[in-house]
């Protein structure tokens, strides 16, 4: 299988008097349908990697190779074509645009890429809401939304152009459990049909542990790369690299 | 582009507080504006037509000529000179009417004798003007045929037409004779065909209409007559062609109403300059009123933005999107404002009128003067937005999605 995340040495530093290196040499590939997760502390530098994987950052030094795109290369514009094309974002505060409808917010992403009022479009938008479980919310603002449904309504966002790599930062960071567990289970979903690669950055180990590769950043580093098995019965958020688990201990869940 | 506009409208929709106090804002600025520049053309039109509607743009007259010693009287201890201007005419005229016919800009030419004298009648013994003319070609200038109010429009012969205050002085109705002496002492009578009023009450106390051929035997023009008047398409072109006039033929001189009116049209030219002056003003506070309002709202828009970019809008179209909240601004604000500026003016024709109901400040709202209005409010709303719009593309959608 084809890797569809490429990174090689990356390094990013920030500050242009007093430099602050946060990536110290990235070396990552994942494959294409790959369902995995970013794990670290805050700090830690998996923010940054993840705007570097998203296209919305470039590195210092180093390569990135993007479904085949190298991503230095690109510029300003490009980057943002790359992205709407082939990326989808999942924000830990859904970050939809309150003026607009349910079924608006999922077009963005088409609109952006020159689609127009076409009704086939708006059909794949209205099959996108019903994914998410979110039928007879198509036409209301999305401010009229719980948090759970806005997170919904993002996911199906995140769906519209067809993307092959997803990127979920902090999906279900401000969600109840239920809800967590209802939107991971529409992630998941969405991994097997789809096939689409999907990146999870979290700080919650009850996620990384249903994923089915964690990657562990600490202090700029990748400091573990492990296969991971969601349907073990033993498996639990604290056996997740339990010799990292800083918040082992605290109550974390609610 | 219909995205953005799109995206742009929802925006302004959002904030609907401030998108209304904006826009009123601009509508106030643009109703002043339109107001404010209608009434000075109108009122600055009314006057230029009460100069120049009913008389001569340009007059042609034959050359001063230098007083030529007449007698002189010498002895030994002094010398009397008797100076005499000549009083001549135009000799060539019908040379210099054929010319002016054929220019494109000359709407009417007119050649005319004219002279002074009295009209008498029992008693009364009245100053007058006495014109000799050609109706059909004096009628491009004054219209005398359709401001006959009593009698018929006929000069053949030793028909006259008077104006309505000279008739009413003498008690002179169409039909009745008249004596006429002129300064040189010649007298004749002749008959009063109809009676004029041409909205003036010098001219209608004093002009007295005859052909030009009875004029010149009455003042023993020969060939020659007195000038030539004309008017021209644009009024405002009467100097350059008087001075065209005066280079194509010699012994004349051409005399442009602009010249006659050089304190008129000094005051009307400062009158328009600072009515400009105040519309300039009003434009630049609406723009900053506008720029004002949209940098506001970039800050409250960025995470918008900051998401809208994370998902591949691209800088410029970004941008765009505040462009068009600009121009959506500056179009709809003026528009109201010019329906509001027409209605005030309208308002105004109707509520300040003098006792025979004519209005007292004569407004024009020219459809050019409104239509510029709105592109210079719409390009200002432009200019206004395009300060925030760079703002807006440099945002960097990074800073913005991670907070919350």
């Amino acid at each position: 299988m084809p890797n569809i995340v490429e990174t090689n040495n990356l390094i990013k530093v920030y500050g242009k008097e007093v430099k602050n290196e946060v990536l110290h040499g990235i070396n990552l590939e994942i494959k294409k349908g790959e369902f995995s997760s970013i794990i670290g502390p805050s700090g830690s530098g998996k923010s940054t990697l993840l705007n570097l994987l998203g296209a919305l950052d470039k590195p210092t030094e180093g390569n990135i190779y993007l479904n085949g795109y190298h991503i230095n290369e690109l510029d300003d514009d490009e980057l943002a074509d790359f992205r709407n094309k082939n990326l989808g974002f999942v924000f830990q505060f859904h970050h939809l645009l309150p003026e607009f409808t349910s079924v608006e917010n999922v077009l963005i992403p088409n609109w952006i890429n020159g689609g127009n009022t076409e009704k086939k479009n708006k059909e794949r938008a209205m099959e996108l809401l019903s994914l998410v479980d979110l039928e007879g919310f198509e036409h209301k603002l999305v401010t009229k939304l719980s948090g759970g449904q806005k997170q919904r309504v993002a996911v199906a966002r995140s769906l519209m152009n067809k993307p092959d790599i997803i990127l979920a930062d902090e999906p279900t960071g401000n969600l109840d459990t239920e809800t967590s567990t209802k939107i991971y289970n529409l992630l998941r979903d969405i991994n097997k049909e789809l096939d689409t690669t999907f990146i999870i950055v979290t700080h919650d180990r009850h996620i990384a542990s249903k994923t089915d590769r964690v990657i562990e950043i600490i202090d700029g580093n990748i400091d573990k790369d492990y296969k991971n098995n969601p349907e073990d019965e033993f498996n639990n958020f604290e056996q997740v690299a339990p010799e990292y688990c800083f918040l082992c201990g605290q109550n974390i869940i609610k | 582009m219909w995205f953005e506009f799109m995206v742009a409208w929802r925006f302004l929709k959002s904030n609907k507080t401030q998108t209304l106090l904006i826009l009123l804002g601009i509508i106030v600025g643009v109703t002043v504006q339109i107001f404010l520049g209608s009434l000075i053309s109108g009122l600055q039109t009314d006057l230029i037509n009460q100069t120049v509607g009913s008389s001569p743009h340009i007059t042609v007259l034959p050359e001063d000529q230098t007083p030529r010693p007449l007698v002189i009287n010498e002895d030994k201890y002094s010398r009397i000179i008797t100076f005499a201007g000549n009083e001549g005419g135009i000799n060539r005229w019908q040379e210099i009417e054929n010319y002016l016919n054929d220019q494109n800009d000359v709407t009417a030419v007119s050649p005319t004798i004219d002279g002074s004298g009295f009209a008498v009648r029992g008693q009364k013994n009245l100053p007058v003007v006495i014109r000799g003319i050609d109706i059909n070609k004096a009628d491009g200038i004054y219209n005398i045929t359709d401001n006959i109010v009593k009698g018929q429009t006929n000069i053949g012969g030793n028909n006259i037409l008077i104006g309505t205050e000279l008739a009413n002085e003498l008690e002179l109705q169409p039909n009745d004779t008249i004596k006429i002496t002129t300064s040189g002492g010649i007298s004749d009578r002749f008959i009063v065909s109809g009676v004029f009023d041409l909205g003036s009450k010098q001219l209608n106390n004093s002009w007295i209409f005859m052909s030009i051929r009875r004029a010149s035997t009455l003042f023993n023009f020969n060939d020659q007559i007195s000038n030539i008047e004309i008017q021209i398409e644009d009024v405002f072109a009467s100097d350059r062609i008087a001075d065209q006039i005066m280079v194509r033929f010699n012994q004349i001189n051409a005399e442009s109403w602009q010249r006659n009116n050089q304190q008129l049209l000094t005051a009307l030219q400062s009158q328009s300059s600072s009515s400009l002056i105040i519309q300039i003003f009003v434009i630049i506070a609406v723009t900053l009123g506008i720029a004002s309002v949209l940098a506001v709202s970039v800050v409250q828009k960025s995470r918008q933005i900051g998401i809208l970019k994370a998902m591949g809008t691209k800088r410029k179209r970004v941008g765009t999107i505040f462009l068009i909240q600009g121009a959506i601004l500056g179009l709809t604000g003026s528009l109201l404002g010019a329906l509001s500026g027409i209605g005030l003016s309208q308002l105004f024709i109707t509520f300040t009128r003098d006792q025979s109901g004519e209005p007292l400040f004569p407004i024009t709202v020219d459809p050019t003067f409104i239509i510029i209005s709105i592109v210079i409010a719409t390009s200002a709303g432009m200019l206004a937005a395009s300060i925030p719009a760079r703002s807006s593309a440099k945002l960097n959608p990074i800073e913005v999605i991670h907070n919350a």
